[in-house]
């Protein structure tokens, strides 16, 4: 998985591509560490461009909520397509994170 | 930090007595005081056997047996094959040199004796001795400890004779597949008989493989005993194990699950479902994916789940499996995927109509790279006609 980040005044946003899985977990702090120094209170993780997303990855996307939760803000999850929008459809991922089309 | 080398074992081989014993002084004062000594290569040969040193000091020109053969012949036994062996040589001589790396030496030190470098190279060798034995010890254990942790995994699942068991009290076709992607995994299946006329099918899948999802199956199996399943709705037991799980998993670790109990007095079978993929009921010709979305396990507490029923009558199926069935895939095919499953499974009735489990993981081994890059769990579950 790579990953491109664009920060805006009030939001920040962060592209996926490829695929995110088990072995993607050392990645996971980068992302997280970009939820800390910014003034933001909107954090957009794009997923159009991921293509591939198991449930390791899953389990990625409720840490990330959950640590933007407990720095007050908000995670919005965008854009999955194909495959990696059925994992998410099926695990009902969107009962806790915002999913936005 | 120097490592101590008091307890490594070094073995001289020369033809001359003077040189020996100039070795073993300078060793000694590097805190070596075990050193046997030969003196020529039989008899080097035989003191490694009896001996067994952690390094030899080797001459090259002896009689009888010279150094260059001696060594030629430890590296033809395995088991001296990594044992360091330093040639004593003129250090000016690139043509001897030449000859003792191609004999299978490991490095040279000076002749005549130079104290300071004899030491250091003796050194260096015997503490990488000792780092890659300390490591292959380690690995050794870890390997046993895993190969325990293995045992234990499988105990966890039912065994054939219960299989068996169960399939003749209610004239089912039962049979199952469990393979870890590494020693150990994060599927779990069960089989729950609760009364005369009713069965109970439980699919898990932890998130992730390896020894952190092993031990949530453990935790798993501590906590099914801990909910009575014969008085609860599939959706009620899911939402109490959910509860459980949720007060034990580190944030990001969750499980898929299925959920199903089989009624034989109604051809009935109700089901809850968090996220494992569809199962494939069959029901005369016709095949289906059965919706089994739901939030994971151990995610949020507030997660509920729907029951839904379908009828499963004498010579119907239900096939359950984890995602690694439809998300593994090889060089020349890509994974399954989802929607294909129903039409594999038709492909492997046409094979054996009774026992498809065989005929569909002979297909998915053929076309997917191994070793797996996840846990695989399949279970066939077939009412007999």
């Amino acid at each position: 998985m790579q990953f491109q980040t664009r920060s805006t005044s009030d939001e920040v946003e962060v592209r996926l591509n490829g695929r995110l899985e088990f072995t993607d977990h050392d990645r996971l702090s980068d992302i997280v560490g970009l939820l800390d120094g910014q003034r933001a209170r909107r954090f957009t993780i794009d997923l159009s461009g991921l293509e591939f997303l198991d449930s390791a990855g899953l389990g990625m996307l409720l840490i990330l909520q959950e640590e933007a939760e407990q720095r007050n803000i908000k995670l919005t999850v965008r854009g999955p397509q194909g495959d990696v929008k059925r994992s998410i459809d099926l695990a009902r991922i969107g009962e806790i994170i915002t999913i936005e089309p | 930090m120097a490592m101590s080398l008091s307890d490594s074992r070094v073995l001289i081989v020369d033809d001359n007595e003077f040189n020996r014993k100039s070795l073993a002084l300078v060793i000694r004062r590097a805190g070596i005081s075990e050193i046997a000594f030969a003196g020529d290569g039989e008899e080097g040969l035989r003191a490694v056997d009896r001996f067994r040193p952690d390094l030899v000091l080797l001459d090259v020109d002896m009689p009888v047996m010279n150094g260059l053969e001696m060594c030629r012949a430890l590296r033809r036994n395995a088991t001296h094959e990594e044992l360091p062996v330093l040639f004593q040589t003129a250090l000016d001589s690139d043509e001897e040199q030449v000859r003792c790396f191609d004999a299978g030496g490991s490095d040279f030190i000076s002749k005549p004796i130079r104290p300071g470098e004899c030491v250091a190279r003796v050194r260096h060798q015997l503490e990488k001795r000792k780092l890659f034995n300390d490591l292959a010890a380690y690995r050794e254990r870890v390997q046993r400890e895993l190969s325990h942790a293995r045992a234990m995994q499988h105990s966890l699942l039912p065994e054939s004779r219960r299989i068996a068991a169960v399939a003749e009290r209610y004239g089912l076709i039962l049979d199952a597949h469990f393979e870890t992607s590494s020693e150990l995994g994060g599927d779990f299946w069960g089989v729950y008989p609760l009364d005369d006329r009713r069965v109970g099918f439980l699919l898990i899948d932890f998130a992730g493989h390896g020894i952190t999802a092993a031990i949530n199956t453990f935790r798993l199996h501590t906590l099914i005993d801990r909910f009575p399943m014969e008085d609860a709705a599939p959706s009620q037991w899911l939402s109490r194990l959910n509860g459980a799980l949720k007060d034990v998993l580190p944030t990001g670790q969750f499980a898929t699950a299925f959920f199903g109990i089989l009624d034989l007095a109604t051809d009935t079978l109700t089901f809850a479902g968090a996220g494992a993929p569809n199962p494939v009921l069959g029901v005369g010709a016709d095949l289906r994916l059965l919706d089994s979305a739901g939030l994971v396990l151990g995610a949020s507490r507030r997660a509920r789940y729907a029951d839904q029923s379908h009828r499963l009558p004498r010579g119907g199926f239900l096939f359950l499996y984890s995602d690694a069935l439809i998300e593994c895939g090889g060089e020349e095919h890509g994974p399954l995927g989802q929607e294909a499953v129903p039409a594999f499974v038709r492909d492997a009735l046409a094979v054996n109509r009774l026992h498809p489990l065989r005929p569909m993981l002979d297909r998915f081994y053929a076309r997917t790279r191994q070793p797996l890059r996840d846990d695989l769990t399949a279970v066939w579950i077939a009412r007999r006609a």
